[in-house]
């Protein structure tokens, strides 16, 4: 108790001066995309937008066909980690609790399939879906975003899964339910946070993708907003204000969903892990 | 949360219905027969960023629409990373019937085959093409693209700041010009030029001027040729008129937009193409009144300073099933009229002398004249297209001397690059 | 993703041992009877989907990369669907230049130091957040959070702003810290440099994974081991090097995995930046094969250089996937 004064203060000196340091590149993004654009040229920096201004966002959002991409992004982001997770759960569950020869192996499978260099192999995706004639379209691109994700997915829900004690499924058995019923009435529940937290690491990949969507849809209705978000640097060059009103736009759903379900994860992991 | 993730799924569920019916814009190929049967087909056109003014889109689309009863679609295309745009799409079932290939790449392009053989149309309507830019576009004695437009360089300066400064003329030797952007750094507080270290067109010009190759020929290959002194006494012209710029050493002048630079009035001057005025003019409408244009001085008053002659072809992708009606959109694209108006509006030279009266009173277009009279381009091979290609190391090459390396080390320094490139096959 | 579970089965495993302490011994309910035909077969269908999925997607692509790196494939060939076999020269002219060797080393390095620098401060902040009150907790956590959500263009986006040359804020806190040589910098000019502010981005992104879930770890580490060691009069240090760290070595090595995988594969952070420049001096193998591969248009070489940099990555990571192996052996 003793140290408590000089003991608190350091630690938390250091967390605001963290805090600081990571909060600081999110915060510039939103001051800037805020600021009229004599604020941002200017030789001082202004540190906070006292005459804020929307003029940046409308001109982000007047670009052509942006809502089409938004609703591209979410349709080919939600599906792909809808897929995956439900894909990722059955095999989780059988890689965390079943005995069966090949188990080891398939273990290495998915880390081996983890490390794979998504944006060198583009061009032999791209011939792949140009000689299937598949170009132009959110098919392809959710099905791999979907095993871009998968084998991380499958791995971290394999833990939730093992971290679900066994006893609890047992004991439903006992209690007359059969192998399936006490997966959906025991395990799955206690999943859910996990499922979610999961997601997250899909949401975020899958929302960022670039180099895949470049190749394969030219034509600018299937396109998604990373495409969008590039564009602006390259068409309004040192336009920091629309840029950065646009990466805030960008950022924003992810950023969201972040704070919302990274919250829910952790303590909806503990609660399941103590009522155990 | 768990009513959650059934609700998202139902919406994935419902998602995936819709998007299954889309992707079915298929094309509609065979429908077609003779002049006049093109009615609900669409011909696509890749125009780059800048090239189409709204207005001559506007009358091109109603007379093509008129004359053939089908549809235009134009998609205006960015430079960056064009090349493997344009590769991959010809390459699709589905390309851009009709594209617009820089003339410093079309003969890579008619090399790979993804362009179709124009020597039909050529001996319909190109009879009176300017040959020297029609060349660009011959391959193997065919032609593979009709010349569209040409334009080259000038400087694009700000009468207000020229004013300030004190200046009342023009330069008309290269040495009175650097005079005068001392002057404007002296007596004001603008950027005399805005000029990137890494302007490339501009440094390709230069070095016509000095009547430098880059490419020479080693054997029956093509080798670099930037150790040639008369190159690095180009680069030597191009890091004077650079150090009265403080614009990036490592970008190019589209990154940022020069024109949009110059825009906020605060620049002297910049060298570009003479629509990047009407970008600027975009950026900020009170700096129309200050713009002024003249031709880029050379060593003596008598010549003005080699350019390049940049230029852009009309292509027809060889896998585009619409070959007649691109045929059709190219006759009338071209035609006097039309070509007369593009060169009106955008203030560039079109593909026939007989044409180019439309320039008269056009100040950019009076500006660029004595210029093109002594252009050239860059080495008309398929080979060349690959240096081009990013990143180009003929930047790097600039962006080393801008640093301070000599120009003869910086040579040395990406010339196994440039040879690399040059000799791959297609 | 509170807790990071891949790897060894025991990587990861505080939630499990934590479920496990408390859980009442259950008696004889391990009711396992012999089993049937049907519940042989459960682990397979089971992972079917998903052994289909990898088999398609991920496994279609390389084997049609492993064709193309044996191929002419330039723009010609690519636009008239032309197959030209040209046996090993693709990997010939990529192994006799100098430039793979150097970009190999060049992306070990790269790797290692941005990993070595993520591991020991997240592990630092992560146990730092164990420390901290409840409302510092928070703010920090907000703060890292906030970090690593942002999506990686949009971050990458911004680093270019705050390092830009002209009206960055970065240059000009360094000049009026006094380093007036600083007012105009490009920071983009030379290797070390863009080097510099990618690493910093990479780190400033990847240390929230680790901090948060290495803090998460720490939660699940019973009282009784640490009354334990303190009854064995070990001091905190000790309590840390004989109680902390050997709960969290399993999470450790799992984390550095993936980092090491991120942080490999990165590329848009590193493209987006200066696309591999200054001089191709800041390519790593992901960034060269698309330069050398798309970006010249000699794709047989870029798919070569691909598979090339998949056995660099397979080297790099042998070691843990060994280690995983053997783990897996005495478990369930």
């Amino acid at each position: 108790m003793k140290r408590s004064l000089f003991g608190r203060f350091w630690p938390n000196a250091t967390a605001v001066v963290l805090f600081v340091g990571f909060v600081f590149p999110v915060y510039w993004m939103f001051a800037t995309a805020f600021k009229p654009t004599g604020d941002i040229i200017s030789e001082t920096p202004v540190w906070f937008p006292t005459d804020a201004t929307l003029e940046h966002f409308k001109k982000a959002v007047d670009a052509d066909h942006f809502w089409t991409l938004v609703v591209n992004s979410v349709t080919v982001t939600v599906l792909s980690v809808v897929f995956s997770l439900v894909i990722a759960l059955f095999a989780a569950f059988a890689l965390a609790r079943l005995r069966f020869k090949g188990r080891r192996g398939l273990i290495v499978t998915f880390m081996l399939a983890q490390m794979a260099p998504w944006e060198v192999m583009i061009i032999a995706i791209y011939l792949i879906v140009r000689d299937n004639d598949m170009l132009n379209s959110l098919v392809p691109l959710t099905v791999f975003y979907t095993m871009m994700v998968l084998p991380l997915t499958l791995l971290t829900l394999r833990g939730y899964v093992a971290a679900v004690p066994k006893e609890l499924e047992e004991s439903a058995m006992v209690d007359g339910c059969t192998r399936t019923q006490a997966f959906v009435k025991v395990i799955f529940p206690l999943l859910a946070p996990g499922l979610m937290a999961t997601s997250l690491f899909g949401f975020v990949t899958a929302w960022n993708e670039f180099p895949l969507v470049l190749i394969l849809n030219k034509d600018i209705e299937k396109q998604t907003l990373p495409l969008w978000l590039s564009q602006f640097q390259t068409a309004f060059g040192d336009d920091w204000g629309a840029t950065m009103a646009a990466s805030s736009l960008f950022a924003l759903p992810i950023l969201i969903l972040f704070i919302f379900l990274q919250r829910k994860a952790v303590s909806g992991l503990t609660d399941g892990a103590v009522k155990g | 949360m768990k009513r959650k993730l059934a609700a998202a799924i139902v919406i994935a569920g419902m998602m995936v219905s819709v998007s299954a019916c889309g992707g079915d814009d298929g094309d509609d190929s065979g429908k077609n027969a003779g002049p006049d049967g093109f009615k609900g087909q669409t011909l696509t056109v890749w125009a780059m960023d800048g090239s189409t003014p709204d207005q001559w889109v506007k009358d091109v689309t109603a007379a093509f629409e008129k004359k053939t009863g089908a549809k235009l679609k134009f998609e205006t295309q960015k430079w960056d990373g064009i090349q493997q745009k344009i590769t991959t799409a010809l390459s699709e079932s589905n390309p851009p019937d009709v594209l617009e290939v820089g003339n410093t790449q079309t003969p890579a392009y008619a090399a790979t085959g993804g362009l179709a053989d124009l020597s039909d149309l050529k001996k319909e309507i190109g009879a009176d093409w300017t040959p020297s830019v029609s060349q660009s576009s011959v391959y193997d004695g065919k032609q593979y693209g009709a010349p569209w437009y040409f334009a080259n360089r000038v400087v694009v300066y700000n009468k207000k700041i020229w004013a300030k400064a004190g200046l009342k003329d023009t330069p008309k030797t290269r040495d009175e010009f650097f005079k005068d952007l001392e002057t404007i750094g002296k007596k004001t507080d603008a950027e005399p030029i805005y000029l990137p270290g890494q302007n490339w067109y501009f440094f390709d010009g230069l070095t016509i001027g000095q009547g430098a190759d880059l490419v020479k020929k080693d054997g029956d290959k093509y080798v670099s040729n930037l150790g040639d002194p008369k190159v690095s006494k180009a680069m030597e012209i191009y890091k004077k008129y650079a150090s009265y710029s403080k614009a990036p050493k490592d970008k190019d002048e589209a990154t940022p937009q020069q024109a949009e630079v110059f825009a906020k009035g605060k620049t002297g001057a910049f060298i570009g193409m003479g629509w990047e005025a009407g970008t600027a003019v975009k950026a900020n409408k009170a700096i129309e009144k200050d713009l002024g244009y003249f031709t880029i001085p050379g060593q003596t008053a008598d010549k003005p300073e080699g350019v390049f002659l940049g230029g852009s072809n009309l292509a027809v992708a060889q896998g585009s099933k619409k070959q007649a009606l691109a045929k059709e959109f190219l006759k009338i694209a071209l035609s006097d009229q039309y070509e007369g108006e593009l060169a009106k509006l955008n203030g560039v030279i079109p593909n026939k002398q007989a044409l180019e009266s439309n320039l008269k009173g056009n100040a950019v277009a009076e500006a660029a004249a004595p210029g093109a009279a002594v252009g050239g381009t860059t080495p008309l091979i398929p080979e060349w297209g690959a240096v081009e290609n990013n990143p180009n190391p003929i930047k790097s090459y600039m962006t080393a001397v801008l640093n301070g390396k000599s120009p003869a080390d910086a040579a040395k320094q990406v010339e196994g690059e440039i040879n690399k490139r040059l000799a791959q096959q297609n | 993703m509170s807790v990071q579970t891949e790897g060894t089965d025991t990587a990861g495993e505080p939630a499990v041992r934590k479920a496990r302490v408390p859980a009442p011994p259950r008696g004889d309910s391990r009711t396992t009877g012999a089993p049937s035909r049907r519940a042989a077969a459960a682990p397979y269908l089971l992972l079917l989907p998903a052994l289909l999925a990898t088999a398609v997607l991920l496994g279609w692509p390389l084997v049609k990369n492993g064709l193309l790196s044996f191929q002419n494939l330039n723009p010609r060939q690519l636009i008239q669907h032309l197959t030209e076999w040209n046996g090993v020269d693709n990997y010939q002219e990529v192994l006799s230049g100098g430039d793979f060797w150097r970009v190999v080393e060049r992306s070990v390095v790269f790797t290692a130091v941005n990993v070595v620098l993520i591991m020991v401060f997240g592990t630092l902040i992560g146990l730092l957040l164990a420390r901290l009150g409840a409302r510092m907790r928070l703010l920090l956590m907000i703060g890292l959070v906030l970090a690593w959500a942002m999506p990686v263009i949009a971050a990458t986006t911004v680093y270019q702003w705050l390092f830009a040359q002209r009206f960055g804020v970065v240059n000009w806190a360094l000049d009026k810290l006094g380093w007036h040589s600083m007012a105009d910098h490009n920071w983009l000019q030379t290797q070390f440099s863009t080097f510099a502010v990618i690493i910093l981005l990479l780190v400033w992104q990847s240390i929230p994974f680790v901090a948060i879930n290495l803090y998460a770890a720490t939660t699940t580490i019973p009282r009784e081991l640490y009354e334990a060691a303190s009854l064995d009069g070990a001091g905190a240090w000790k309590g840390f090097t004989s109680v902390t760290l050997p709960f969290l070595r399993p999470f450790l090595y799992a984390t550095t995995f993936l980092e090491v995988i991120w942080i490999f594969k990165a590329f848009p952070q590193i493209f987006a930046m200066n696309e591999g420049g200054p001089d191709h001096l800041t390519e790593t193998l992901p960034i060269y094969a698309y330069v050398e591969g798309v970006g010249n248009q000699h794709f047989g070489v870029g798919a070569a250089i691909s598979f090339l940099t998949i056995l660099v990555l397979l080297v790099i990571t042998s070691y843990y996937l060994r280690m995983v192996l053997k783990q897996e052996e005495d478990e369930l």
